[in-house]
């Protein structure tokens, strides 16, 4: 059996109103945040990094599991935002985990479900009993465009997942998974662009909710389970609008989907923003719960994973810091503050 | 093969001249500065630097505090994600791992210790 | 020891603009040589204090660079200890004339700043700190910030007894021809002065000069016209590179150590000494120099220099009759040097409006970095 052995979240202790950005560029701040139904969104600090909150999130993930990195023997860490073009972030990481030399290790990129497609590489890796235990990593300082839509929501936070193969430390089992994939040019950057491009709409339909909703469709039907299966959805939260909507398509009811939307307090954190929704979940999940998730990454593709939980996580999460417990402490920034923080001014 | 040998060295001292970190220099502390992320210590002095030095301009500005961590030796260090409050003598602090030097876009990433304020949670 | 001073001058200080350092070099070594009444010819060596040259200027080869400014081709040499070197160069020529190689010798404090970025000046003066103090983001009067913090603290003493030091500096500069700043200061003008590191402001901080100073030293025993001025030690401390290894934040170690030995040397105690040159790079140096030095108890070092104890025309022991770095201006490596030159001309009796009466021992307090090195001459007569 592969699973979750223990999970880590970093959330920067910063937030811009959504209203705030809205009232730079003179539009409708109620308008805007009912739209997206997102009130504020987390900020990296200055001297913060996909590299630094990953690390912050993987050393969570160790305390968790109560490991020596040196045991890990795999890290893939994916993200919109390494710091180097060219020059492994995973690495990186594993030297300051203290991690030592022996290890498999890549750096992914596809847009937000990079982290997701290291895990299925990681699972890859267990099953095939090559490694015992395997980190995943998804971190982004997102960066949104001034004046386009999507700097409303471009978040920046980190999740760290720590990959098993012996059933006893396992604090979710996973019971399946598979991946849906296109080539779909809704969003992307060019390689010296600075900035995201997007197609505004086409990012919805032919984007996220046919990618999501085909893996979500296979996912049940090869495994002969219903929504009514589960006790929790999570799915990949671009804004509060699209998972809302995904998931009452899929047939889950707002209970299911309600504990995962941790967008509606941080915003999108892009790679991390699906591992953060099934962290909160972890967070409150009972033992013997099947957890549905499926992420979305633009270009395009949906990673779809089952889990069920163990009564080990009651034990474990008594090593963790709740994501509802980080995000208590936070400073407001003001707009200029804010271009600051993202290296605009 | 001639001209090659002469204009390798110079396109190779241009480069270094504008590089500011040592990529060597990083490499050959990485493993006592990855010992330090996470040590607990308290604040045994503080000041708020408010003409800075100019790699922090961004910043400015920015406190640096001497703390004592639990093994009682001391460290100097730029305070991080601070408030006003947080400036005294007694006050809990833990080390993380931040970028330093953010202003050249051609040299190595240098990573330094940093603390932040310890609230117990 | 017998180190005869035979003479000793300064330029003056200040943003010198239009002054090369060669000029700055070859003016300080040839009035010095004047006063000296001797000729380039009689000179066995240079020794050279600078601290800039090479981090801001990219020039090496500092002994053979100002040599030329004195005319002639000598052994020359370099010393480097940040604020320090003029003093370190003087201590490194006693010796090389105490050990019988040269007998009589140049020693040159020089520094050119204005040159360059206050950006890069701020960077060039860290090098004088720890690699953990420069990665902290920490400047120079961040680091003595810490120290006053630590101070004011402990002892219960306000910024505006702090600002007392600048006051007395500033007033005594204003009887100093060659001094960078020579208008007077009030509490209230150094309150509300920019803010650099809290809580020292910049009225709190010695300014950025251009200036040399040169002293030609010998072992001769002949006496000279007027009085004959000896130094009787030269003694040096050092302590760690960085602030917060140290035991301390309130006390020099380097200094105490230095002082404890050239007191001893000298045959002296701190009350002896008439009139002193301290390294006031900050306010808060001078109040903690005046305590490693003996001069006030502990904790008591700002209350004297508010009640003027240590004022010209007022106190005894006098510190900084030149303005000290404050008003008289700190091209680092000069600083040292014109140190010796205001002890000597006070001793002399050739202190002018500054003279300190009856002036017969006296002492100077030269400081690199932090603290990492100390140097301490007493001069007498």
């Amino acid at each position: 059996m592969v699973g979750i052995m223990s999970y880590g979240t970093y959330i920067p202790k910063y937030r811009i109103k959504l209203a705030d950005i809205a009232h730079m560029w003179q539009k409708e701040p109620q308008e805007i945040v009912s739209g997206l139904r997102v009130e504020e969104k987390s900020v990296s600090a200055i001297d913060e990094d996909a590299v630094t909150m990953g690390i912050e999130a993987g050393k969570r993930a160790l305390y968790m599991a109560n490991l020596d990195p040196q045991k890990i023997e795999s890290i893939y860490f994916g993200s919109e935002s390494h710091p180097y073009a060219v020059k492994p972030s995973s690495s990186i990481v594993a030297a300051y985990l203290q991690m030592g030399n022996n290890y498999y290790a890549a750096d992914l990129e596809f847009a937000c479900k990079a982290a997701t497609a290291g895990m299925q590489v990681t699972v890859g890796l267990l099953s095939g009993k090559q490694i015992k235990y395997g980190l995943v990593i998804g971190s982004d300082a997102a960066q949104g465009k001034p004046h386009d839509a999507l700097e409303y929501t471009a978040a920046s936070a980190s999740c760290a997942y720590l990959l098993g193969n012996k059933q006893g430390k396992l604090i979710a089992s996973l019971l399946a998974m598979s991946s849906f994939t296109s080539d779909t040019p809704d969003f992307w950057r060019r390689d010296t662009t600075k900035y995201p491009s997007h197609f505004g709409r086409f990012s919805g339909e032919p984007g996220y909710f046919t990618h999501v909703i085909s893996e979500a469709n296979k996912l049940l039907k090869e495994n002969n389970l219903t929504p009514k299966d589960f006790a929790y959805c999570v799915f990949h939260m671009p804004n509060g609008k699209f998972p809302r909507v995904v998931a009452k398509k899929l047939g889950f009811t707002s209970e299911q989907l309600a504990p995962s939307l941790t967008v509606d307090k941080i915003g999108n954190p892009y790679s991390a923003s699906s591992l953060i929704g099934l962290a909160a979940v972890l967070d409150i999940a009972k033992p013997h719960e099947k957890i549905f998730f499926v992420s979305y990454g633009s270009g395009a593709g949906s990673d779809g994973f089952i889990f069920e939980t163990t009564p080990e996580l009651i034990k474990k999460r008594k090593r963790a810091i709740p994501f509802a417990k980080q995000i208590e402490n936070k400073i407001y920034l003001s707009y200029s503050s804010y271009l600051k923080h993202k290296h605009i001014l | 093969m001639l001209a090659g040998a002469v204009l390798w060295p110079l396109s190779i001292s241009c480069k270094y001249n504008s590089m500011k970190t040592s990529p060597v220099k990083i490499w050959r502390r990485q493993k006592k500065v990855a010992a330090l992320i996470g040590e607990i210590g308290t604040i045994v002095q503080w000041t708020l630097i408010r003409v800075p030095a100019k790699a922090f301009a961004q910043e400015s500005p920015y406190p640096i505090i001497i703390v004592k961590l639990t093994n009682n030796k001391n460290m100097i260090g730029q305070l991080i994600d601070w408030k006003q409050e947080d400036l005294h003598i007694g006050k809990k602090v833990i080390t993380v791992l931040r970028r330093s030097y953010t202003e050249d876009s051609e040299s190595v990433i240098g990573y330094t210790i940093k603390f932040k304020p310890y609230e117990t949670d | 020891m017998k180190i005869q001073i035979l003479g000793a001058a300064t330029t003056k200080f200040g943003e010198l603009w239009n002054v090369s350092p060669r000029e700055l070099a070859h003016e300080a070594i040839h009035k010095a040589l004047t006063n000296a009444n001797k000729q380039p010819k009689e000179i066995d060596a240079l020794f050279v204090g600078n601290m800039l040259a090479g981090i801001l200027g990219k020039q090496a080869n500092l002994g053979s660079f100002f040599v030329e400014g004195l005319g002639v081709h000598v052994p020359a040499f370099h010393v480097e200890g940040a604020c320090a070197s003029g003093g370190l160069a003087l201590h490194a020529a006693i010796n090389s004339i105490l050990a019988g190689q040269y007998k009589t010798v140049v020693v040159l404090g020089v520094e050119k700043m204005t040159d360059y970025p206050q950006d890069d000046i701020t960077a060039g003066l860290m090098a004088a700190g720890s690699d953990e103090e420069r990665n902290a983001g920490a400047t120079f009067p961040g680091i003595y910030a810490l120290m006053a913090q630590s101070y004011m603290q402990k002892y219960r003493v306000s910024e505006e007894l702090l600002a007392s030091v600048p006051v007395k500096n500033h007033y005594h500069g204003s009887f100093n021809k060659n001094a960078q700043f020579q208008s007077p200061l009030t509490i209230a003008d150094v309150m509300k002065s920019t803010k650099i590191a809290e809580p020292l402001k910049l009225l709190d901080c010695s300014p950025v000069s251009d200036g040399a100073a040169a002293v030609v030293i010998t072992r001769e025993e002949t006496k000279i016209k007027g009085r004959s001025v000896y130094i009787s030690a030269s003694e040096v401390g050092t302590d760690t590179l960085a602030l917060h290894d140290r035991s301390s934040f309130t006390s020099l170690t380097s200094v105490v150590t230095a002082a404890k030995k050239a007191y001893a040397k000298a045959g002296i105690i701190p009350q002896d000494v008439d009139v002193a040159e301290i390294h006031d790079c900050f306010s808060i140096a001078e109040v903690i120099a005046t305590e490693d030095l003996g001069f006030s108890q502990r904790g008591k070092g700002a209350k004297d220099i508010a009640d003027g104890k240590r004022t010209l025309f007022q106190g005894k022991t006098i510190t900084n009759p030149s303005g000290g770095l404050k008003a008289c201006g700190h091209p680092v490596g000069a600083t040292g040097i014109k140190q010796i030159v205001e002890i000597f001309d006070q001793l002399q009796g050739t202190a002018d409006k500054r003279q300190v009466e009856g002036a017969k021992i006296g002492l100077t307090h030269n400081v690199g970095g932090s603290g990492a090195v100390a140097v301490i001459h007493i001069l007498q007569i």
